[in-house]
């Protein structure tokens, strides 16, 4: 029962609480970019969910039985971009062959997920906050969780703005970035939420 | 396949020769990181504690040492230890001198990532010394029935601070009033 | 002459941040006080110069199928290298920019200026590209902070630079200010343009 309380406290801080776009700001690039149509929202958040959980496992299994080991941690930053990197070119050509109906869903926003920083910083935040083995792929699914969800409150709302009357200087990138600030103002609601 | 190999090769290579750059020079920065942090807690322990000329490790509390300082007469001048929660989005960490009869001499925030504005003012001077002299009985926020004044609107980052104090100060007080007999013991301990 | 167009570019025409958006998830973490923001710019700007340098000094020997793990890898041994010294020297600053400066490998600035540049050009064209593009993000950093600072701490660089009776517009420093502040300031560009 506690295990369950723990990964629900966790869920709800990695989604709500320290949003990892609106809170910690990770993500913004695809955040900003693909946010312009409901559908490649919802292709680009299912693929950064799988590949923030696969990154997650994987980084903290390089971390804890070759680096630390080796005393080599100092090679994280780079061990862990070079998984990464190598995990999205594989995730691309397993799903290329075995599923092509998933793989034309979300294959072009796949190598646009090696430069996603959310990725690289879960990783990371995984082994600084010195999670488990099972709570650092909980924590890399929730906050992949969290990262969809807000792309896709995003690109619900760009929707309509399109049809907003909108100063002309104000179109685009700018009023994205005024959106996104309201809404992270109703996300700092959830700060302090503890269980 | 030949090809291959070559690309193989190329980006070991450049593997190879940026780790062993990486080693030299985190073989070059590990010492000084190393003992920045030691400073930096030498240096907090001091100014909590000022009296104290010399400092022994007697037990240990959320993973950090607990001292008992001696002035330099050799006298018991008080203990520091850390005091450790989690506030309002971070762990805040609290380095605390107490005087010999269990009561705060001086505290520093060591670590904290609080809201900038709100729960970060618990940093401030002024908000520090607003535990100077409590003993454990009053170490709580107003608002629980104690004697520290709340930041405004921070107060789960100063209910934090306070309780973390509270849970300290017991805890050296039941190791040092079981151990007072072994004081020459506790010499012998060292980090 | 050309030489000095390829570092004034990086800082107004082709400004990274305001101009081509790039690299923003570090622009708004860091901008809450000046003094983050010109640690970060530093930090970027050390890895945009020594990977140009770099990556241009070697492109002839690099395969082009792996030309990207390959600028991957010397831009992360850079960043790595800023990583471990600015723990050992200034490790305040270090503690406050924390994830964001392993972060730096990821920054589309800098891989993006060593595909697009570096990797075209010679070293010395490319060190200029390298210090603009690092200025002009430093600077674009610097101007936010700033007004972050001064509206939401009545501060800069810790000093007080409003008067006493000015009530410190706490959004402006929390996260939803960095967005409402960028999202003005790229209206402001597109104003200047037209």
């Amino acid at each position: 029962m506690e295990f369950l309380a723990k990964i629900f406290a966790m869920a709800i801080a990695a989604i709500f609480v320290q949003n990892f776009v609106l809170m910690r700001f990770l993500g913004l690039c695809p955040y900003i970019g693909v946010s312009k149509k409901l559908d490649s929202a919802l292709g680009m958040g299912m693929a950064v969910i799988f590949v923030m959980t696969m990154a997650s496992t994987f980084t903290w299994l390089i971390q804890t039985y070759l680096l630390v080991p080796l005393k080599i941690e100092f090679l994280q930053t780079i061990a862990f971009i070079l998984t990464i990197a190598s995990l999205v070119q594989l995730v691309e050509m397993i799903i290329q062959k075995t599923a092509p109906a998933l793989y034309k869903a979300l294959g072009v926003f796949l190598p646009l997920i090696t430069t996603n920083c959310a990725v690289l910083g879960v990783a990371i935040l995984n082994i600084n906050e010195e999670y488990t083995f099972i709570f650092a792929i909980l924590n890399g699914l929730f906050a992949g969780l969290g990262f969809t969800l807000v792309l896709i409150l995003m690109a619900g709302i760009r929707e309509r703005l399109e049809r907003a009357e909108l100063p002309r200087t104000m179109r685009g990138m700018p009023i994205a970035m005024i959106v996104a600030g309201c809404m992270a103002l109703a996300f700092l609601g959830f700060s302090g939420l503890k269980f | 396949m030949k090809y291959y190999l070559r690309l193989g090769f190329v980006l070991l290579v450049i593997t190879v020769v940026a780790s062993g750059i990486l080693a030299y020079i985190n073989s070059l920065t590990e010492p000084i990181i190393k003992e920045n942090q030691r400073k930096a807690k030498e240096e907090a322990r001091m100014e909590v504690l000022p009296e104290a000329v010399s400092f022994d490790s007697i037990s240990y509390l959320n993973e950090e040492v607990i001292y008992a300082g001696k002035n330099n007469e050799g006298k018991l001048a008080g203990y520091t230890f850390v005091a450790s929660l989690y506030g309002y989005s971070s762990d805040v960490k609290t380095m605390v001198g107490v005087t010999p009869d269990f009561k705060v001499n001086k505290i520093k925030i060591i670590e904290q990532t609080e809201t900038p504005g709100l729960g970060a003012n618990c940093t401030k001077p002024e908000f520090q010394s607003l535990f100077e002299g409590r003993n454990e009985t009053v170490m709580l926020v107003d608002k629980d029935g104690g004697e520290i004044v709340s930041i405004t609107g921070a107060t789960i980052t100063t209910r934090t601070i306070a309780n973390s104090i509270r849970t300290g100060l017991k805890f050296l007080k039941e190791i040092e009033v079981q151990s007072e007999p072994e004081e020459i013991h506790r010499e012998e301990v060292t980090e | 002459m050309s030489v000095i167009k390829e570092f004034t570019k990086g800082i107004v025409k082709e400004n990274p941040v305001f101009v081509m958006a790039l690299g923003l998830c570090p622009v708004l973490a860091v901008s809450s006080s000046v003094e983050n923001a010109i640690g970060m710019g530093a930090a970027a700007t050390f890895v945009l110069v020594f990977s140009n340098i770099f990556i241009s000094l070697i492109k002839g020997f690099i395969p082009r199928k792996i030309r990207i793990p390959s600028y991957i890898v010397v831009i992360a041994s850079f960043v790595t290298i800023v990583d471990m010294v600015m723990e050992a020297y200034v490790p305040a600053l270090h503690k406050n920019l924390g994830l964001f400066i392993p972060l730096i490998v990821v920054n589309c600035i800098i891989l993006g200026r060593a595909e697009a540049f570096a990797g075209k050009n010679n070293l010395i064209r490319s060190i200029f590209d390298g210090f603009g593009m690092g200025l002009g993000f430093t600077l674009a950093l610097i101007v936010i902070a700033s007004i972050r600072e001064i509206l939401g701490a009545g501060q800069f660089l810790g000093y007080n630079v409003l008067p006493a009776t000015f009530k410190p517009m706490l959004v402006a420093i929390l996260a939803p200010g960095a967005f409402l502040v960028m999202g003005l300031l790229m209206g402001l560009m597109n104003l200047k343009k037209k």
